[in-house]
């Protein structure tokens, strides 16, 4: 996380990404994770590792439940 | 067309799963054989001895006496001799370690039972009512226990036995005791059982059901009989012993008097065509058998049940459920029973099946699980709880087909004979399959219309069943302004469709217009052997099977039969679109498809082309060989490449049959490697998709950016999946070095611009 905070820079800010709360929904289910996101206008960022670790794994979970 | 309704009461009283084979149907103890037999073959004596004398109660005497009338009935009778099951129950007796029962540290039950008769019926009833601590008498009038067995059998044996089964349990014997009125007893007694043997007294008590040997409640409440007394054998006197305990049981428990159930016959039959003759083993010694010849007798025997469904489908094998099992799952997955909705287990199953139909063509009882799993679909639907992820990919594919870029309609005149109905996924595959055998057509018959466009299978395999009528409707529709034509079908599956939902349609493969009307097909260069693979719905259409073959053969191909073909011909994989719902099945079945046969195939449907040389499979499309177009290597296009071939068909026809000029789209250029390029095609990320995030990303500048390698990231909506894209600017267009896809959607980021300070509580 430490290494995204300083190398993730939103473009129309020009600043550096934070962690913050970001919240998702998916199939009626809804739910929040810190994420990192610009402090200023809130562009979220999301690494594909994980798109496709946890959130994936979340997903799925949801599909069978 | 068979409603959800209907399909699901066959499931639970036709369908013969649960059936008994006739083994246990007729014997009088209802041993599971086939239990019995697989802890025999595999050499468990003592579990086979439990289980057997736990059925029977009385295991030396039963193995000594039974007649097996399981040996008339077996299926293998056929096939070299039945199963010597009489010798297996003497073998598992024999080589058992322990004989001695279980003993049960059960509290004693305050209810007395009195027993009329120490014969064998008598004794089995007293033996289990002892095992569950009930306080048991038995009246016997003569000196001795056992009835009729001291005319069958040396004595040592039978009272050896009772010693044994009797060993931890306690029970009154009343020798000398005839009893007069049973009807008295009752006054110490709760309930009794009267079993005097053959040709004993009944006292007067037996109503017109047990006159005719039905066994138990007499018209005195509280009075029960069976056994010799009402007509049966040894061993059937034996079993009804052992089942009125339960019968007593159940009076003391609950005052209801029952009789025993009318035994219903098995409904099962077994083929026994595809049954290897193997002779029965016989004990070398003439008499019982070793462990060894045991269990290969236990070997031989098939155990008889009705699964012929999932011995033709890879989808029950692979969840390792049955028809009813499945039923009850589908069930609670369309009616939970909770408030949110919880335990839907039986999700990803409705989105497994190919929806191919086999199981319902090899089913006895006629029951299509595909069918049921496809109207499951449209019930999960309707209710809004099919996860969306499972088919959005194929309805947008579907909604391009039918769009504007893709979808072209031609008539050369007013009214056609015929119609040629490609489908979307021939074109998508090649687009030279559509324009050479519409070519051809129009060459034999030159009023041949054209309707291209998606059948509306999709729509149906997701359980959007109105969007799949309104397709019908649109295409019922065209083919009412052609004056009705019959409809010439590249693809089965679509042809099914129409069987099916639009039947007035008449209709005919393009295959057996090319066989009757002549096409040369020129022979392999370097292969001209081959196995012909059927699409699964092929399956309704054998002329066009036996059109596909007539061709080959007539170019020289000498083909070899495949493991599943004709009427038993398997889904490709692509059936039903399954593969975002359950990935690791669908590797699994093209695998499993892949090594059906070691040669080539030829296919005739291009789906099944393309799955299968997706998997590196050497394969061609009948139309490849026709007319000369991919070979036997050709990879499999990409799904971006798929879109843009229907674009470019679909140009080339309009300008071809209208005279269109096709307008100039300037795309901005995607440059990725290879490798990029496969990824996002295994992830089903269109190209189109790509260029529409960075587009948007760049002009609302929602963007973040690597500060170490200056890419850009930035994601958005593609239906309800959200797309990120990794990239930077490259000439005229775009460098994208990645993208990925999640399910979950982003919420709430928007109202974070310029209004953060509003929401922080809820941050």
């Amino acid at each position: 996380m430490e290494e995204n905070k300083t190398s993730m820079i939103c473009s129309k800010c020009g600043v550096p990404l934070e962690p913050a709360n970001l919240y998702f929904s998916y199939l009626k289910h809804s739910f929040h994770t810190e994420i990192m996101r610009c402090p200023k206008c809130g562009m979220p960022f999301i690494p594909e590792e994980l798109a496709e670790g946890r959130m994936s794994e979340v997903e799925k979970t949801l599909e069978d439940k | 067309m068979e409603t959800f309704d209907e399909i699901k009461d066959k499931i639970k009283n036709k369908c013969l799963e649960r059936e008994d084979p006739q083994c246990i149907s007729c014997c009088p103890f209802r041993l599971d054989v086939r239990d019995f037999i697989s802890n025999m073959r595999r050499g468990g004596f003592n579990l086979a001895y439990r289980q057997y004398s736990n059925a029977v109660g009385f295991p030396a005497i039963v193995s000594e006496i039974c007649d097996a009338p399981c040996k008339s009935k077996c299926p293998r009778a056929k096939t070299g001799g039945a199963v010597e099951l009489d010798l297996l129950e003497k073998a598992c007796f024999d080589y058992a370690s322990n004989l001695n029962p279980n003993r049960y540290n059960l509290p004693q039950k305050n209810k007395k039972i009195a027993i009329i008769g120490a014969g064998m019926s008598g004794l089995s009833c007293a033996l289990r009512l002892a095992n569950k601590k009930y306080s048991v008498t038995v009246f016997e009038k003569s000196a001795r226990i056992g009835g009729s067995l001291w005319n069958m059998m040396p004595s040592e044996i039978f009272l050896e036995d009772m010693r044994r089964q009797f060993m931890y349990e306690t029970y009154e014997l009343k020798l000398y005791s005839e009893v007069t009125d049973p009807t008295l007893l009752l006054k110490e007694y709760d309930a009794v059982y009267i079993a005097t043997g053959k040709g004993g007294n009944s006292f007067g008590l037996l109503d017109n059901a047990q006159i005719n040997g039905i066994p138990f409640a007499t018209k005195h409440k509280g009075v029960f009989a069976g056994g010799e007394l009402l007509g049966a054998n040894v061993t059937e006197a034996m079993a009804q012993g052992l089942t009125a305990s339960n019968t007593l049981e159940f009076y003391l428990k609950t005052g209801n008097m029952k009789s025993a159930p009318r035994t219903s016959h098995t409904k099962l039959t077994i083929d026994t065509a595809g049954i290897e003759r193997s002779a029965a083993v016989i004990p070398e010694n003439r008499k019982r058998y070793t462990k060894e010849e045991a269990q290969a007798e236990a070997a031989r025997c098939i155990l008889c049940r009705c699964d012929i469904c999932e011995k033709y489908c890879p989808l029950m094998r692979y969840f390792g459920l049955m028809p009813k099992r499945i039923e009850g799952e589908v069930h609670i997955t369309i009616h939970p029973g909770t408030l949110d909705g919880n335990g839907t287990v039986a999700t990803r199953l409705i989105s497994t099946c190919n929806q191919c139909g086999l199981c319902g063509e090899v089913c006895p009882q006629d029951i299509d699980m595909g069918m049921f799993l496809r109207l499951s679909h449209n019930a999960m639907r309707d209710k809004d709880a099919m996860p969306w992820a499972f088919h959005e990919f194929w309805l947008r594919d579907l909604a391009f087909a039918n769009s504007d870029s893709a979808a072209f309609f031609y008539k050369p005149s007013a009214k056609s004979k015929y119609m040629f109905f490609p489908g979307c996924q021939l074109g998508a595959s090649n687009p030279e399959y559509v324009l050479k055998s519409y070519e051809y057509l129009l060459g034999k018959m030159s009023d041949t219309s054209l309707c291209l466009m998606c059948c509306g299978a999709p729509a149906a395999w997701s359980g959007d069943y109105e969007q799949h009528q309104e397709i019908c409707g649109e295409i019922k529709k065209k083919w009412e302004e052609c004056g009705r034509p019959v409809m010439i079908f590249a693809c089965q599956t679509c042809r099914k469709f129409f069987a099916d939902y639009i039947p007035d349609i008449k209709s005919i493969s393009l295959y057996e217009v090319m066989l009757k009307n002549g096409i040369s097909c020129p022979s392999g260069e370097n292969i001209n052997e081959a196995s012909v693979f059927d699409p699964c719905s092929s399956r309704y259409f054998p002329e066009t099977q036996k059109a596909v073959r007539a061709l080959l053969k007539n170019s020289g191909y000498k083909l070899k039969q495949l493991k599943y073909e004709g009427d038993k011909a398997q889904c490709c994989s692509w059936g039903g679109q399954i593969s975002t719902a359950n990935p690791l099945y669908t590797k699994r079945l093209i695998d499993e498809r892949c090594s059906d046969g070691e040669l080539p195939y030829v296919v005739y449907c291009s789906n099944c082309r393309d799955v299968f040389a997706g998997s590196g499979k050497e394969v061609k499309h009948i139309l490849d060989i026709i007319f000369g177009l991919s070979d036997w290597n050709t990879k499999r296009p990409t799904f971006s490449a798929r879109l843009h071939n229907r674009e470019y068909l679909r140009t080339v026809l309009a300008e071809k049959y209208c005279g269109e000029k096709a307008a100039e789209v300037e795309k901005t250029a995607l440059y990725m490697t290879p490798e990029v390029e496969n990824k996002l095609d295994r992830a089903k990320i269109l190209e189109d998709d790509v260029r529409s995030v960075i587009d948007s990303c760049e002009e609302h500048q929602r963007i973040v950016a690597d500060s170490g390698t200056r890419h850009k990231f930035g994601y958005g909506m593609v239906g309800h999946m959200t797309l990120w894209v990794e990239y930077e600017a490259e000439k005229n267009g775009w460098r994208v070095f990645n993208a990925y896809t999640h399910r979950m959607k982003i919420e709430r980021e928007e109202v974070w611009n310029g209004r953060k300070q509003d929401l922080d509580d809820l941050q």
